[in-house]
């Protein structure tokens, strides 16, 4: 039974997929009299049934060798394009992280989305966003995941959009589509490339290949920038990082999973491609330099927003920088904990971000406060959702930061010092947050404010426990380090990082009418924060004004030269047409003298050259 | 048995002969003639997909279903029909298009006798343009699939439609002279007198002459596929007829120009492919780009649509001109992913059209509230349109890219640059397709739309079944591309050897490899005729 159900581990990404086409009946509105619950029902039962079967298969998988199914998608001359999935506990373990977060994001679904009309749709684009997620958890084939990471681009899209009629998903959506999709297609050249001088997808023959394969440092370099591009797109990383803080505005549950496991799947496929990054050395300095960047500037970034969804999202941003830093560095478990870690309690921060946003109807944290007395679930799971996050106690997000810390020590003390001013960011920041909304004295939209219902709170507190449980976890799986081989300067260092940056956002005056600084460059710097560093408007005036002035020149061009000449040619033929015809005047007189003198005037050329 | 059943002729005559009949017809509540003219379809259709079933070998790459009779002996005109892997799959995309083209012709249109009528003789045309085997034959069944276009656009378009069908005419017209013009120099040429295919393909012409075909022939097909600089008419035509027409306009007459492309210039003239293949890359990518560009800048749907159709035809020229199996059979599977993907583009852009009565963006707005199911066919139809895998139209361009990038009759400069900037393409590709979406059915609902006394239903179980005939082949396909591949690449396998001989031949000779590229635009007749085309 185990072992078949271990073969059959292609069917956990079909159980969401299958999920979504059941709820067609419902979606299309074939079926009204149930209302659309029966669909969610649907969709729950599919996830809870491939989370099952991949907690078996993950058992089973422990004791056995790695072992990959293939599927021979399309074979031409000399190309094997094919679906290659791999069974080991790690892809494995992936794919029940997707599904278990999926499952609680979808009972949490239940209770945010209760009032929604497009339930039954909503359910549907979870179970194809937690196929596609799963799928790529599996795949073994460079090709697959790429196919994966774009219908991951269009379940954003669609995610993000569901709310189609609201003014700022209108651009949001699209924005989210187009920022993808560049890192997508030049994946895809990196992709055509690779199929071309390696002959194979597979990560496998991939990996063989790579190990003997000689380029030419031009060619390794673009190949290496093309592969990382992709997963700059999906895991929001400077310069592609922009649709995630527009993405806020989709509804909470799809940003528990996009914030958690989806930005993880870009980096899961990067690590999946490290081998072949190694090739060129200039591609993985970018990945970090990326890293770094975004790392940074998040955390900072993350400082000035005023909606609570935004300014997580970009520490979202932050946490992913720094997994790009440690593939960029080859340090590959640091990046599986880190993204392990982060996963689970950015997830519990989103739940609790729920709750609020259900119960006040408000994203804007100036217009919060005092909540901790009147939502103390919706509290607890803050308060431990940043505890897994930030280095200070001994949680998730703690020992994997710790791993990073050891890991760059003593060859690269600069990434240390990054590590440890993004820790200390993030705690001022998710502190600042704290006070702002859950201390204090309650406002308009927080006075009346009451603990959510079961559905939403269910998850929360199950995820709590899973927080917590984290360290049980690692030590289960023996992956945190012995007690006596524990650098404990590096561990003083972070938790003092986690604690000054506590004490900071606690410290810091937080004016409630989010009154602007009168010192011009203190206003300045806020504003340079809340609005991207302007890297939107930046955008806006060289990218997209590009496009748009190349669209409108070649579209003027189309219409004016070379459609131009087309209609000049018509009107000349019928102005022609049209004079000449007053030269017909029945006279032939008038028809005898033409004839004359154009004999003549062909008689004076002819003779011409003769004089 | 020699005396095979005539499948091709019926399934050819079938529309045309059905078609005769339609004026003595009693049509007293207008139905009867749509459902006449229906039900002809349909049976054709069934009968091209049985005839195939029963009689087509998918393992031989040979001419099929071969039918020769003497037609008009003193010409030499044979009425000679046969299909092989690159027609067929084209023969049954028409079928299929034609037929759901004319049950989205709405049941209340003007002149349905007219109408009928001119829509079966389309039909017979294209499956005779996509099943000849002479060259005469081939040239009298385009010809004919001029003229019922042109009476279409021109009662049944909008308000610029006269001026949009006579540029139809005026360049199409204008085209096939040149079709006529080779076809005749080919027959001519060396001792004996022949317009058959095969016999014209066995002749041994001289280097020039088949520099001198190819460009006219270039020049006949450019402007029906369409390339730049010869595509302007397509705009005007696709953005002034009526759905149904504009559904076989780019459903089926555009791929009529690959078709021929393939057929013509590159099995008939090898040699001259030879030279004209990278001329063929640079335009295929300017098709590409400059058509993504001029797309995003339109504001009325359908010419955006049209554009659009221009920049997907350029990966058709880079599936031909890559000298491989992969991107050739990659140009088949573009032609016929774009055939049904525009088919059921310009058929929702109709249906919008037919609740908002206006197709410049700005007007519409806010539709998805109305429209919910017309929000979510246009979804799917407008994401297959810019390939997102798992449907057809990122199997084929996938296949093209690859295709190219195989090839090794290019230097890898030559590839890379080709391959970047048609990735520029795609990368445009969802920005016109995406904003086209957002202006059409994002945000709230546009006041004037309402005002101005406009219904908005929901789409009808009609017009979901014709989008979802059309949309359910392009997911099929996308998901395993072999089931439309497999029928027809032994064909396009065996072509692509055959030029690639003819690649190792040239390249056995004195002339250095590397001079290829830069020498090939030097040819002095190719710039020079297609001036002509244009001034003509």
């Amino acid at each position: 039974m185990q072992e078949f159900l271990l073969q059959a581990s292609w069917w956990i990404p079909c159980y969401g997929l299958i999920g979504a086409v059941l709820t067609l009946p419902w979606l299309t509105g074939y079926i009204r009299r149930t209302g659309p619950r029966p669909a969610a029902y649907i969709n729950l039962v599919m996830t809870v049934v491939a989370l099952i079967h991949g907690a078996i298969a993950f058992q089973a998988s422990l004791h056995l060798d790695p072992q990959p199914i293939v599927l021979h998608w399309f074979k031409a001359a000399d190309l094997d394009l094919s679906f290659m999935i791999d069974i080991s506990p790690v892809s494995l373990g992936a794919a029940e992280l997707v599904t278990g977060m999926s499952i609680l994001a979808q009972i949490f679904a239940l209770g945010y989305m209760e009032k929604d009309w497009g339930l039954a749709r909503f359910f549907a684009l979870m179970g194809f966003f937690e196929g596609a997620m799963s799928g790529l958890a599996l795949s073994d084939s460079l090709f697959l995941s790429y196919a994966l990471l774009e219908i991951l681009t269009l379940s954003t899209y669609l995610l993000v959009g569901f709310w189609y009629a609201q003014p700022l998903v209108v651009t949001a959506a699209r924005d989210a589509f187009l920022t993808k999709r560049v890192g997508d297609v030049l994946l895809l050249m990196g992709v055509v490339a690779l199929a071309t001088i390696a002959g194979t997808l597979n990560f496998p023959d991939l990996y063989e290949w790579a190990e003997t394969a000689t380029l030419s440092p031009t060619v390794s370099t673009l190949l290496g920038l093309a592969l990382i591009a992709g997963p700059t797109g999906k895991c929001a990383q400077f310069p592609l990082h922009l649709w995630l803080d527009e993405a806020m505005e989709g509804p909470n549950p799809a940003s528990i999973l996009r914030n958690s496991v989806v930005v993880g799947c870009g980096a899961y496929i990067l690590i999946k491609l490290q081998p072949i990054l190694i090739l060129s050395p200039v591609a993985s300095i970018a990945i970090v330099v990326l890293g770094t960047m975004t790392a940074i500037g998040a955390s900072l970034v993350a400082l000035a927003q005023i909606d609570i969804k935004r300014t997580l999202s970009h520490s979202t941003s932050a946490y992913l920088g720094l997994v790009f830093i440690s593939i960029g560095m080859q340090w590959t478990n640091f990046a599986l904990l880190l993204l392990f870690a982060h996963a689970i309690a950015k997830a519990l921060q989103f739940m609790s971000v729920g709750s609020i946003i259900i119960t006040s109807s408000t994203q804007d944290i100036t217009e919060m406060g005092g909540l901790w007395s009147r939502m103390p679930a919706t509290t607890t799971a803050y308060v431990v959702g940043s505890a897994g996050l930030v280095g200070l106690l001994p949680l998730g997000g703690f020992w994997a930061l710790r791993e990073g810390v050891n890991a760059f020590w003593y060859d690269n003390p600069w990434l240390v010092a990054v590590l440890l001013l993004v820790n200390l960011l993030t705690a001022v920041n998710l502190t600042r947050v704290f006070r702002l909304v859950f201390l204090g004295s309650p406002h308009a939209k927080t006075r009346r404010a009451p603990e959510v219902g079961w559905a939403m709170a269910v998850p929360m507190v199950s995820l709590i426990v899973l927080t917590l449980l984290v360290p049980a976890m690692l030590q289960h799986l023996y992956l945190l380090p012995d007690w006596a081989y524990l650098n404990q300067t590096a561990v003083l260092l972070l938790a003092l990082s986690g604690l000054i940056g506590c004490v900071i956002g606690a410290s810091i005056r937080l004016t409630r009418v989010w009154s602007r600084p009168i010192q011009a460059p203190l206003k300045f710097l806020q504003d340079l924060l809340a609005y991207d560093f302007y890297v939107e408007q930046l955008y806006r005036v060289s990218v997209v004004w590009g496009v748009n002035v190349l669209s409108k020149a070649s579209a003027w061009f189309d219409r004016y030269v070379v459609d131009g000449i087309v209609n000049f040619v018509g009107l000349a033929s019928i102005l022609s047409g049209e004079s000449l015809k007053y030269s017909i005047s029945g006279q032939s007189q008038i028809y005898v003298l033409t004839i004359l003198l154009g004999i003549s005037l062909l008689g004076i050329l002819l003779i011409y050259p003769m004089w | 048995m020699s005396t095979q059943f005539p499948w091709l002729t019926i399934v050819t005559l079938l529309p045309l002969v059905a078609s005769l009949l339609i004026p003595v017809l009693p049509n007293k509540y207008g139905k009867t003639v749509r459902w006449y003219a229906l039900a002809v379809g349909f049976i054709d259709f069934a009968l091209i997909v049985y005839a195939f079933w029963q009689n087509y070998d998918f393992h031989t790459s040979d001419l099929q279903l071969t039918e020769t009779y003497s037609w008009v002996p003193q010409l030499g005109l044979n009425w000679s029909l046969a299909v092989d892997g690159i027609s067929m799959p084209l023969v049954v995309l028409t079928g299929l298009v034609t037929t759901l083209a004319m049950f989205a012709a709405q049941s209340g249109i003007q002149k349905p006798r007219l109408f009928y009528f001119l829509m079966l003789a389309m039909y017979s045309a294209q499956i005779g343009v996509f099943c000849a085997q002479d060259m005469l034959l081939f040239f009298l069944m385009w010809e004919l699939e001029l003229i019922p276009v042109y009476i279409l656009i021109s009662i049944w378009g909008g308000q610029k439609r006269l001026y949009a069908a006579t540029k139809f005419i005026l360049y199409t017209a204008v085209g096939s002279i040149f079709i006529l013009v080779a076809a005749l120099a080919m027959a001519f040429y060396g001792g004996n007198v022949t317009f058959d295919m095969q016999q014209l393909a066995l002749k041994d012409y001289s280097l020039t002459f088949e520099l001198l075909v190819y460009a006219a022939l270039l020049i006949a097909y450019g402007v029906k596929l369409p390339i730049f600089p010869l595509h302007t008419w397509l705009p005007d035509a696709h953005g002034e007829a009526s759905a149904p027409v504009s559904m076989i306009l780019a459903g089926v007459l555009l791929k009529m120009g690959g078709y021929a492309l393939i057929r013509m210039n590159l099995e008939l003239l090898p040699d001259a492919h030879f030279y004209f293949a990278p001329i063929l890359a640079i335009l295929g990518i300017v098709n590409i780009v400059y058509g993504a560009l001029v797309s995003f800048a339109q504001r009325n749907l359908k010419r955006r649509l049209a554009y659009s159709s221009i920049s997907h035809m350029g990966f058709v020229l880079l599936g031909i001109a890559s000298y491989t199996d992969l991107g050739l059979s990659g140009a088949v599977l573009q032609m016929v992913s774009h055939g049904l993907i525009a088919a059921a583009l310009f058929f929702l852009s109709g249906v919008t059209y037919d609740r908002t009565h206006t197709l410049i963006l700005e007007k519409m707005g806010g539709l998805a509230k109305a429209m919910p199911t017309v929000f979510a066919l246009f979804t799917i139809a407008a994401m297959a349109s810019l390939a997102l895998p798992g449907m057809s139209g990122f199997a084929s361009e996938l296949m093209v890219f690859l295709g190219l990038a195989n090839s090794d009759s290019y230097t890898s400069t030559f590839k890379v640059v080709i391959v970047l900037l048609s990735a520029v393409g795609v990368i445009l590709t969802p920005i016109y397709l995406l904003s086209m979406l957002r202006e059409m059915f994002y945000g709230q609902q546009n006041p004037e739309l309402i005002e101005s006394g406009n219904a908005l239903w929901d789409a009808r179980p009609r017009e979901v079944f014709i989008t979802a005939c059309l949309l359910v082949p392009v997911i099929g396909i996308g998901l395993y591309p072999k089931l439309l591949t497999h029928t027809y690449d032994v064909k396009t396998l065996q072509v692509a050897e055959r030029a690639q001989a003819v690649v190792t031949a040239i390249a056995h000779q004195p002339m250095p490899s590397s001079a290829r590229i830069s020498a090939a635009p030097h040819l002095p007749k190719a710039p020079a005729s297609e001036l002509l085309g244009i001034v003509k």
